[in-house]
């Protein structure tokens, strides 16, 4: 409950501190608030506290309260000049902080009810954040197609939890799985739910077939919203669909898993093969992005798999940081240009910016003994013990795919520059690049200490 | 036949009769008017289910804030066949093959479900206000306060996007 209110409060006190443009001092409240919900959640870990009977803050829920308010943080301090102008850096701050209010609810909720929630309060704000970018029209673009996409797939999760509540009576997770394990036979209207639930979140965690959106809305928002999109939103989102599947739909496992895996199988074809013929990092990274989903599903069809998740999210999300923050950089230093040949000469004009990024770019490619590699080997050995040879084949031919596209941008990165000015690193932007790839080297030699929480 | 199926048929005849010209009507202005029929008729099953406190809502929510928005929307937009942009013609076979799967499952999850009686749903008072406001302020508290943050960001939201850049 304390953690409710943290979040909750700190986003209203973001509105006030606009009114006393408190712009200077705001961005260490959030920092500070940030970590007080992280000290909360280690004080609370193992109570399993039930919040008026809506959510629980089980360990899945506190660890992944950990994991994303750790990026949040992370992501704050690398996103620093997205909250500076005078004008509207309450409104930002505002926006960012019920974001991830409606996360909080995603990991921990235990009603259908309170799952919906905590969508809306995630992606309302978003659709806003994405088109920030006013006088962009192609910001614009994104936001609008998101926002109409998003509310479509809203529409969808809505109907497939009435459908639950006629075939089961509640839309408690626990009543609903209990229901349904006791009951001879299972009415056809709970598998129509439980597959329009299934479309409604896969459109979230932008699952292919329902992630037209993504690359527009990942290329045309401002790059720092792409980053969040891609750290947190994704974190969340894929800890609401497993919690949703693993407490709800538990029971009738079997059923779901077929479709899961094939769901997962056209998301790694589909977005390597989309990914390798982009010419934009920012478009191809939205595409690298649906294809890391591809992978995070594996954990959601097969048993046991919460500490796997929380891994992948983990290193995923600690590179994505890194990437999209050079990105920005770099296209703020090439004018806006973001294709490819942007990258040309980074070695030469900023050693630690191209070091950083070949080392998050080689982690996303599973190059070993980087953490993306010892992330993806947890995915495929579990696949393996649950008899998903086919899937296996699939996922490592699709991520040699991968190789092929991150290392395009890792050649230009050797390549001779084409302008032979140096690129100037502010001290946030060192401080939080170098700190990401620390993180990167760590949890890829001690995995076992984040496998064995869950 | 009792009189409620009577009523029962008459406003199941009117809402599909009325969804129907909205999709087909030419005129986007005729769209509109034919939703507010439809929601009427909506409106009238949820009388019919004892849900008066939905009714009222769905009445006053639908056809009255969202209708007047459409209206206005589409008279600003001035909408009219010629600036209308033209589907093609394999998206719109795609499209029509893809409703129509989802009309089918979710026809074909009807099967049985009129032997199924849901343990939870047996109350007589159900759908009054007071029912509503006594689950609304016990039960389900904690999703009605939360619902707070959904609206205060929505519209700090709406807020950010119309203000004008200041430079």
């Amino acid at each position: 409950m304390k953690e409710l209110i943290l979040i909750a409060g700190l986003g209203v006190l973001a509105l006030l501190a606009g009114l006393i443009n408190g712009r200077k001092f705001f961005m260490p409240i959030v920092l500070i608030g940030l970590s007080t919900n992280i000290g909360f959640s280690l004080a609370d870990w193992g109570s399993n506290e039930m919040v008026y009977g809506m959510l629980k803050l089980d360990n899945f829920a506190l660890a992944f309260n950990i994991v994303f308010s750790a990026i949040a943080f992370l992501w704050f301090i690398s996103a620093y000049e997205y909250f500076t102008d005078d004008n509207n850096f309450s409104d930002h701050f505002a926006l960012v902080l019920f974001t991830l209010t409606g996360a909080f609810l995603l990991v921990s909720f235990t009603n259908m009810i309170t799952l919906f929630l905590g969508i809306e309060i995630l992606s309302i704000p978003l659709f806003v954040l994405v088109g920030s970018n006013k006088t962009k029209l192609k910001s614009n673009e994104a936001a609008f197609k998101y926002f109409l996409l998003g509310s479509f797939a809203s529409a969808f999760l809505l109907f497939g939890m009435a459908l639950i509540y006629g075939s089961t009576g509640s839309f408690d997770l626990a009543i609903i799985s209990g229901t349904i394990a006791k009951s001879t036979s299972i009415p056809p209207m709970y598998f129509a739910g439980m597959l329009l639930m299934l479309m409604s979140i896969a459109f979230k965690v932008s699952a292919a077939p329902f992630h037209f959106w993504a690359p527009d809305a990942y290329e045309g928002a401002p790059t720092n919203i792409t980053a969040y999109m891609a750290t947190v939103v994704k974190t969340v989102a894929f800890a609401a669909f497993f919690r949703l599947f693993y407490s709800a739909f538990g029971s009738v496992h079997s059923e779901y898993a077929l479709v899961l895996s094939i769901m997962c199988a056209i998301t790694l074809i589909v977005a390597n093969i989309t990914a390798a013929v982009q010419a934009n990092v920012k478009r191809m990274m939205a595409y690298s992005s649906i294809s890391h989903a591809g992978f995070m599903l594996i954990a959601i069809f097969t048993l046991n798999a919460a500490n796997l998740l929380l891994y992948y999210t983990l290193v995923y999300s600690i590179s994505s940081i890194i990437v999209f923050t050079v990105i920005k950089i770099v296209k703020a230093y090439n004018s806006g240009n973001d294709s490819i040949n942007a990258f040309k000469g980074l070695l030469k004009q900023n050693p630690i910016l191209a070091g950083c990024l070949i080392v998050a770019l080689l982690s996303m490619a599973g190059i070993p003994p980087l953490a993306g590699f010892m992330a993806k080997y947890f995915m495929f050995t579990t696949l393996v013990s649950n008899g998903y040879l086919w899937l296996v084949v699939i996922a490592i031919l699709t991520s040699l795919v991968g190789v092929y596209y991150y290392f395009k941008v890792i050649i230009a990165v050797f390549q001779k520059p084409e302008t032979e000015n140096d690129i100037t690193l502010s001290f946030a932007h060192k401080f939080i690049l170098i700190i990401c790839a620390l993180a990167l080297l760590v949890i890829s030699i001690v995995p076992d200490m984040i496998l064995g929480v869950l | 036949m009792s009189i409620s199926q009577y009523i029962f048929w008459f406003l199941s005849f009117v809402a599909v009769l009325s969804a129907l010209i909205v999709v087909f009507a030419k005129n986007p202005i005729y769209s509109v008017l034919n939703l507010i029929i439809t929601f009427f008729a909506i409106a009238g099953h949820y009388f019919l289910l004892n849900a008066q406190f939905l009714a009222a809502v769905h009445i006053i929510v639908y056809a009255g804030a969202i209708m007047v928005l459409f209206l206005y929307v589409i008279m600003m937009l001035n909408l009219n066949k010629e600036t209308e942009p033209h589907k093609k013609q394999y998206v719109k076979l795609v499209a029509v093959v893809a409703a129509g799967l989802l009309m089918l499952t979710i026809i074909g999850s009807l099967k049985g479900a009129e032997a199924m009686v849901p343990a939870g749903i047996v109350n007589n008072n159900i759908g009054t206000v007071e029912l509503i406001g006594d689950k609304l302020f016990g039960e389900f508290l904690l999703p009605f306060e939360v619902s707070s943050i959904l609206l205060l960001s929505a519209m700090v939201g709406a807020v950010y996007l119309s203000k004008k850049e200041l430079h």
